[in-house]
């Protein structure tokens, strides 16, 4: 879609070929791209399905003139819609009138919101001290200002407190940075972004960092979590039916905010998530990453780190990662993410492991075999996948091409200091999980949390 | 009881991108020069050989520009290669592209 309007710009008819079920996001990515009515060539139905036959007939016998109506049709240029700004009041009802008017404009998720008011959004306000009208960042997939503005309107609606401000701020943040490739939110894995949590705001705002600490339950993981999701739909303009403008195919539902146990790594001698980013510990900062899905639960025992780190390479590494590797050898990037639990880290940091020692021992123990690899990238889609033309390329490391074997085994993760660790969950039990990463998409982006200037005095309500 | 109205505005945010001219058009795709575009994927190899052929039977002066002539438009450096990209249309004197796959 981006190559077809970029030969548009250069005075070039272009034409893309979107599969059926992509038409709606085709559309929608051409809109906000500034040509809504791009000639797109549609092929019918799924070519990943069709046999070798099938495919050869549908191109020449549908998409070929599908294609030659594209380049030699008159298209209309586009007209941008009149659209309300910021304080306009655009519906007045009751509750009940409210949910069904944002639910038939696809501005909510199907559950109630809290009604954006001119007065609950501006009790947000309070708590930034920025100004309303500045803009955060422009979003894709459908190029709108995210603003200090709608950032607490959609924080209101998700049920957030007002106290949550600073933090939704930082979250926007981190996902308009381009490297985060917001545009790519829609893609098929269905990747959901997670947030990661540090500093003393975690106290501060009751954020759960213990039993269940991934499961809704607490307003300030939870809320926080249903807001993004809300903004990717909002502002970003990621929607299932109708529309289609996110195609994750099964996907999966949004995160909760993922908070660090602090104690638990102060006591073991270890950083927090948020030193190995970069930041100084006692600092609030936030971490959004993609999360294309979650290993199984690991259940490491017994006061040897090595029995733990053997059952970390084979459940997270070799039974769950190892699916996903062949995304990030293809665009050179991947950081998948280690859930430890309290009691799991401290066998480690008992036994003298550092964090750099689990990256060293999961990456050199945890292997694929190539034969795997080559036939999930080929059934994923990827139509040249050859690993030693990536490593030739400089994308993946030399390691991945050591012979022609198709049966040699090669690392699951691509390179150590690649592999995020977070303490969190029931210090109680002995469990662990990985949240594998989607690769260039949705990469670790960290930002301090910018709190307002008399954010000590100001009343905090006890979260839920 | 009554119960309360609420006054509430809107989530989204305004919109940022500009619109953009229409290319011009040809009337028919005869003796013109039709470049390939390719995100190594959804079997894009298979398509374009079927293309260029039917095209070939239905306008034998068709001239095609290969795919690997302009780089990967989805792969890790696809900012550099969509950037790249008018300069490489002119220079391969493009009359209309094809970009494929979306799937």
């Amino acid at each position: 879609m981006r190559a077809s309007i970029a030969a548009e710009k250069a005075g070039i008819r272009g034409t893309p070929i979107v599969a059926t079920g992509f038409l709606g996001q085709a559309r929608a990515t051409a809109r906000a791209l500034g040509l809504e009515n791009l000639a797109i060539s549609e092929y019918p139905g799924v070519p990943m399905t069709d046999s070798p036959e099938e495919l050869r007939n549908k191109v020449a016998g549908v998409l070929v003139d599908n294609i030659i109506r594209g380049l030699t049709s008159s298209i209309e240029p586009s007209e941008k819609p009149v659209e309300p700004g910021p304080r306009d009041i655009v519906f007045k009802g009751t509750l009940k009138q409210v949910h069904k008017f944002f639910y038939e404009n696809l501005w909510t998720d199907g559950l109630p919101i809290i009604p954006p008011t001119l007065e609950n959004v501006d009790e947000f306000l309070r708590f930034t001290d920025k100004s309303p009208s500045e803009i955060v960042g422009i979003l894709p997939l459908e190029m709108r200002e995210a603003t200090v503005w709608n950032i607490a309107v959609n924080g209101v609606m998700a049920g957030c407190l007002p106290e949550y401000m600073p933090v939704l701020i930082a979250v926007v943040e981190a996902i308009a940075e381009p490297v985060f490739r917001l545009g790519d939110a829609g893609s098929t894995p269905g990747w959901e972004p997670l947030i990661i949590l540090n500093g003393p705001i975690i106290k501060q705002l009751d954020f759960n960092y213990a039993s269940g600490a991934m499961r809704v339950g607490k307003q300030a993981n939870t809320s926080i979590g249903r807001f993004l999701r809300l903004f990717l739909r909002n502002v970003a303009g990621f929607r299932i039916t109708p529309g289609g403008t996110d195609k994750g195919s099964i996907a999966a539902t949004f995160n909760v905010v993922l908070a660090e146990n602090e104690d638990a790594v102060t006591s073991l001698g270890w950083e927090p998530f948020s030193v190995d980013r970069g930041f100084h510990r006692g600092e609030n900062v936030i971490t959004v990453q993609s999360v294309a899905y979650t290993s199984p639960p690991a259940y490491s025992g017994g006061d040897n780190p090595l029995d733990h780190m053997e059952t970390l390479a084979e459940v997270i590494g070799r039974r769950s990662a190892a699916c996903w590797v062949f995304t990030g050898v293809h665009y050179g990037k991947w950081f998948p993410l280690l859930v430890i639990s309290p009691s799991v880290a401290k066998v480690l940091a008992k036994g003298g492991w550092t964090k750099d020692d689990v990256r060293r021992y999961l990456y050199e123990n945890a292997k694929v075999s190539v034969a795997l690899l080559d036939k999930l990238a080929r059934q994923c889609g990827n139509s040249t996948f050859d690993l030693c033309e990536y490593v030739d390329q400089g994308i993946a490391p030399k390691v991945y091409c050591e012979s022609s074997d198709p049966d040699r085994m090669v690392p699951v993760f691509m390179r150590p200091d690649w592999i995020g660790i977070v303490v969190s969950g029931d210090p109680g039990r002995n469990q662990n999980k990985g949240y594998i990463q989607n690769h260039e998409q949705g990469p670790p982006v960290s930002k301090r949390i910018k709190l307002p200037w008399n954010w000590e005095s100001m009343p905090k309500q006890p979260g839920a | 009881m009554r119960e309360p109205v609420y006054q509430v505005v809107w989530p989204l945010g305004k919109s940022a991108y500009e619109i953009l001219p229409v290319a011009d058009i040809a009337s028919s795709l005869g003796g013109k020069t039709v470049c390939e575009l390719w995100d190594w994927a959804f079997r894009g190899q298979e398509m374009f050989a079927v293309i260029r052929e039917t095209l070939k039977q239905r306008f034998p002066d068709i001239r095609f520009v290969d795919y690997d002539k302009f780089g990967n438009i989805l792969g890790r450096n696809d900012a550099e290669v969509i950037a790249a990209l008018p300069a490489l249309l002119r220079q391969h004197g493009c009359d209309a592209v094809i970009s494929a796959v979306g799937a």
